[in-house]
């Protein structure tokens, strides 16, 4: 009986934390007029904002493109760079391998806004570290020459920032490919790059097209590069409108209007999610194929190893070297040029003394622990019930849960903060509401504890019934013990995703609810350059010794060499 | 055909390297049936890849055909797809992307020169015919069972009527029926295609039934060869003698017969003598090993004075025949007997053995179980 509570709880609480916020999203793009709040006594249905926005030329002038050029031409680079350093990490003699494998980790976790920050330190026109160089090398006058505040500029930097997810994701594909497929090839006649052409490509393609797709969604739901690189170079995309329609600085926020763009990306977004979970089925049909005699074969790099080891340095120094670098000089340094630079602590003697900081501190593990939490306890307990029971709903359960990776995170912090808006229980602009919105990501857990309950057999836990345990002994003696390496990861990466998150806190911004990526980028506004880059130092110095860990522990499998 | 003179192969690992394959040599003539037979783990497919070109010798050489592929002494690496090769893998490596057809087809499609359409189609549809594939050429690869992936494997591996075909365990990822059926129709295959072949396979009964010639390896040595009836009756040492399925080795002691020159063994626990021939290397006294197999031991119901008396302790029943445990003094023989006969535990028997059948080895070489 409690068990049964404790199911139908779980079920409950999945189902509110994904679903009322996107219901709630779907009526305000019909309520007006706009200088109501969307369920306040006084507004009423409408079909006003769509009107607005869809018969808006600026929507496929702008926003439409920008956001698609932007999408398709990170997406492009991110390919480029994560296949090539997966293959090389992967199949090839390259050195260092391991160490290079942990190094690319570096941007999966410091989080975006950092990066971002640390790139417009490196590549402003006129005071950026390379440009600086550049000029001197040359003797150039001016500005420049590089100008990071355009969309050329935008697209590099998303790119090389979605690297590591899309890396990862290559690697594994890489990884379950039977390499006796490429050796048929190789006894049969064909030369190592017709090889490439005609099998490793193909046979990877569905391996490759679902992360690529993946990574697709992804992009379009990037928010703090387009903030940070975009806004400047006034490369408006769909995330950064929806911010402005909501945060205008002459006008009341325009919900109605927000809504009606973010269904629009909603539709988009579970259309590639759908894509995705497509393309995942075939990619294993092909895994399926492979048989006995498994035998990584590396291809020897030999005068390619020079190159190769060049293009992975270029990488991890524009990806991690120099913004780590950048950051802790301007940190020391308050961001003045280099002739007028002296070392000092100011910096960050004046952010410890603030307490604002600390208190962001706070936030940011307060937060980040009690999403992770919470995600992860839901998670499990549902697909647990989705595997293990014949409960009618399991499967609108699991669709619920799989739909979470495809809501972006500017329509999740929207929606949630329409649903608080609404509902007046006093969480509006505290901690909490950052904590209920963070957790809509359950299906970083479903999956992880599904794998680990598909290992665990059924039969282990009836076994356990039969010794005359309830469901509640069961799952405390025999599930939890089993599934703690799951859950753990589970919450290991929940949390990180919730420490780097910058998106939703500052959709739901208010001065009592800072969290430390909120608070470099105000700073970062203000032109306090200094304490900026120290908060992006601290974080960088938080991260590192995390990256190890989740090399040790999560990956650890991946130590295939 | 096949030239492998002291091959030598060792994998640099993270923990150390491992010299897998220790200065092998053998060749093959043409149109040969070659085997190398080994437990798991002692070389047999490193052998054949660094034959392949998919591993790079660390020494000796190879030489297909008249071409030298490999001397790595002298700097020689010729690349897998420059060598005339066909092989079939453990696992197949059917291409999941490709229909039958374009699989089996790929080796002409990607040769230099070309050939032209027709004569692909032809050579790829004679390749279907051969191994019994027609009717499936433009079947989905994802969709075949494993029988016909392997026939599959076998129709690309010969398209291009390669030099030598070269076989991993090719029968070991099917079930035991399959693997039977199987074994026929690739003996059948390689005969009318008359390709030279190296096979590779942990199982004797294969080795035996198909081969010319096997050769014997244990760690990454080949410790006997030639002919296989050769090769299982007289085993050159108890290694290979145990590989081969010999279960029963008795201690014994070479003694000089009194009434003629000829010497025999005198079976540890004074339970009998054996006269046997070919003991002339040994010295009287010498302590040894008789080594033979279960189905060369017979049963009588009298002494007589050929026979070693012995106790019933067990009997398997398996079938067509029963397998029986007779204490003899200190060891235990074993013999198959046919399940008609009525014996049952603890009957008192006497047993005899061929003695054209047994080998005898010197007691030190044998590790006793
Ligand atoms: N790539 C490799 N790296 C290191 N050791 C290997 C590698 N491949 C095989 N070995 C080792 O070499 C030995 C021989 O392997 P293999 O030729 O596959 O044996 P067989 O085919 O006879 O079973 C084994 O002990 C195996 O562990
Ligand atoms: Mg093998």
């Amino acid at each position: 009986m409690a068990g049964k509570l404790i199911l139908a709880g779980a079920a409950v609480v999945a189902i509110y934390l994904i679903s009322v916020p996107l219901i709630f999203l779907l009526g305000t793009a019909f309520r007006g007029p706009a200088d109501f709040l969307p369920f306040e006594p006084g507004s009423r249905w409408t079909l006003d904002n769509l009107w607005d926005v869809y018969l808006d030329p600026a929507l496929y002038r702008s926003i439409l493109p920008n956001t698609a050029i932007f999408a398709a031409g990170s997406v492009t680079i991110t390919f480029v760079i994560a296949f090539t350093l997966a293959w090389l990490v992967e199949r090839t003699d390259l050195p260092f391998r391991s160490a290079i494998f942990t190094a690319i980790l570096f941007p999966l976790l410091v989080p975006t806004v950092v990066l971002a920050i640390a790139w417009t330190l490196l590549c402003a026109p006129n005071a950026g570290w390379v440009n600086v160089a550049i000029r001197g090398l040359f003797g150039v006058q001016g500005p420049g020459p590089i100008n990071i505040f355009t969309m050329p500029g935008l697209i590099i930097c998303q790119g090389i920032a979605s690297t590591p997810f899309v890396f990862l994701l290559l690697c594994a594909a890489l990884r379950t490919m039977n390499p006796s497929l490429e050796e048929a090839s190789n006894t049969s006649g064909a030369s190592p790059i017709v090889t490439f052409f005609k099998i490793t490509l193909p046979v990877l393609r569905p391996g490759i097209l679902a992360p690529l797709i993946l990574a697709t969604l992804l992009t379009l739901e990037q928010f703090d590069l387009p903030l940070i690189i975009g806004f400047p170079a006034r490369v408006n995309v769909f995330t950064t409108r929806l911010f402005f329609d909501l945060n205008a600085e002459d006008q009341l926020p325009k919900y109605g209007s927000a809504a009606a763009v973010a269904l629009l990306f909603l539709v988009i977004a579970i259309l590639l999610l759908a894509l995705y979970n497509y393309m995942v089925r075939r990619a294993e049909r092909y895994v399926t194929m492979t048989g006995k005699g498994y035998r990584p074969t590396r291809l020897k790099l030999g005068r390619w190893r020079a190159p190769a080891l060049v293009f992975v340095g270029a990488y991890l120094t524009f990806a991690a070297v120099l913004p780590a670098l950048v950051l802790l000089w301007t940190s020391l340094t308050g961001g003045v040029t280099w002739s007028e630079a002296t070392l000092s602590w100011t910096a960050y003697e004046k952010l410890t003394s603030d307490p604002r900081f600390w208190k962001a501190v706070v936030n940011t593990f307060i937060v980040a622990a009690c999403s992770a939490g919470i995600a992860t306890l839901v998670g499990a307990l549902i697909s647990w019930q989705i595997l293990r029971t014949r409960f009618i709903g399991r499967n609108l359960l699991d669709f619920i849960s799989f739909l979470s990776i495809g809501i972006p995170s500017v329509i999740a912090g929207f929606a949630v903060m329409l649903l608080y808006l609404s509902l007046p229980i006093g969480v509006y602009g505290t901690i909490w509401i950052l904590v209920l919105a963070y957790s809509y990501r359950i299906a970083v857990t479903t999956r992880l504890s599904r794998a680990a309950l598909m290992q665990i057999h059924a039969e282990l836990e009836e076994a356990s019934s039969i010794s005359g345990a309830g469901w509640l002994d069961t799952i405390r003696r025999i599930v939890l013990p089993l599934m703690t390496p799951a859950l753990l990861s589970s919450f290991l990466l929940l949390f990180m995703v919730g420490f780097r998150e910058f998106t939703i806190p500052m959709m739901l911004q208010s001065d009592d609810n800072w969290v430390l990526s909120v608070v470099m980028w105000r700073l970062q506004n203000d032109r306090q350059t200094g304490e900026a880059a120290a908060v992006g130092t601290l974080i960088v110095l938080f991260v590192i010794p995390i990256i190890f860990l989740m090399r040790r522990y999560l990956l650890a499998q991946q130590n295939n060499d | 055909m096949l030239k492998v003179k002291s091959l030598h192969k060792t994998y640099q690992g993270p923990d150390g390297s491992f010299h897998a394959v220790r200065g092998v040599s053998f060749e093959i003539p043409q149109g040969g049936f070659f085997t190398l037979l080994g437990p798991s783990g002692c070389g047999k497919t490193t052998t054949l890849r660094c034959i392949a070109g998919l591993e790079d010798a660390d020494g000796g050489s190879i030489t297909i055909g008249e071409q030298l592929v490999a001397d790595p002494t002298n700097g020689v690496h010729m690349p897998a797809f420059r060598r005339n090769i066909g092989m079939v893998f453990q696992s197949y490596a059917i291409w999941p992307h490709m229909d039958v057809f374009s699989n089996v087809a790929y080796p002409l499609r990607v040769a230099r020169p070309r050939p032209s359409h027709d004569e692909i189609e032809t050579s790829v549809m004679e390749a279907l015919k051969l191994v019994g594939m027609e009717s499936l050429a433009k079947r989905s690869a994802t969709k075949l069972s494993g029988g016909q992936q392997q026939r599959i494997a076998f129709a690309r591996a010969l398209v291009r009527q390669p030099q030598l075909l070269l076989l991993d365990e090719p029968l070991s990822n099917l079930d035991a029926k399959l693997r039977e059926q199987m074994r026929f129709e690739l003996q059948e295959l390689v005969a009318r295609t008359g390709v030279t072949t190296l096979y590779v396979t942990h199982d004797q009964a294969e080795a035996l039934a198909m081969s010319d010639q096997v050769a014997v390896m244990s760690g990454g040595q080949i410790v006997q060869s030639g002919d296989p009836r050769a090769v299982y009756e007289r085993p050159q040492d108890a290694q290979v003698a145990d590989f081969l399925g010999i279960a029963n080795f008795m201690p014994g002691r070479i003694s000089a017969l009194g009434d003629s020159k000829s010497l025999s063994v005198k079976l540890d626990g004074s339970i009998g003598v054996l006269r046997l021939p070919d003991l002339n290397s040994f010295a009287p006294e010498t302590a040894v090993r008789v080594v033979f197999r279960p189905e060369d031991v017979v049963m009588r119901t009298a002494a007589a004075d050929d026979t070693v008396e012995g106790r019933i302790e067990r009997i398997n029943f398996q079938g067509t025949v029963s397998e029986c445990h007779v204490r003899a003094g200190e060891t235990l023989v074993r013999m198959l007997i046919h399940p008609s006969v009525r014996v049952q535990r603890g009957d008192q028997i006497w047993l005899a053995v061929d003695p054209t059948r047994c080998v005898v080895f010197p007691a030190e070489s044998v590790a006793l179980r």
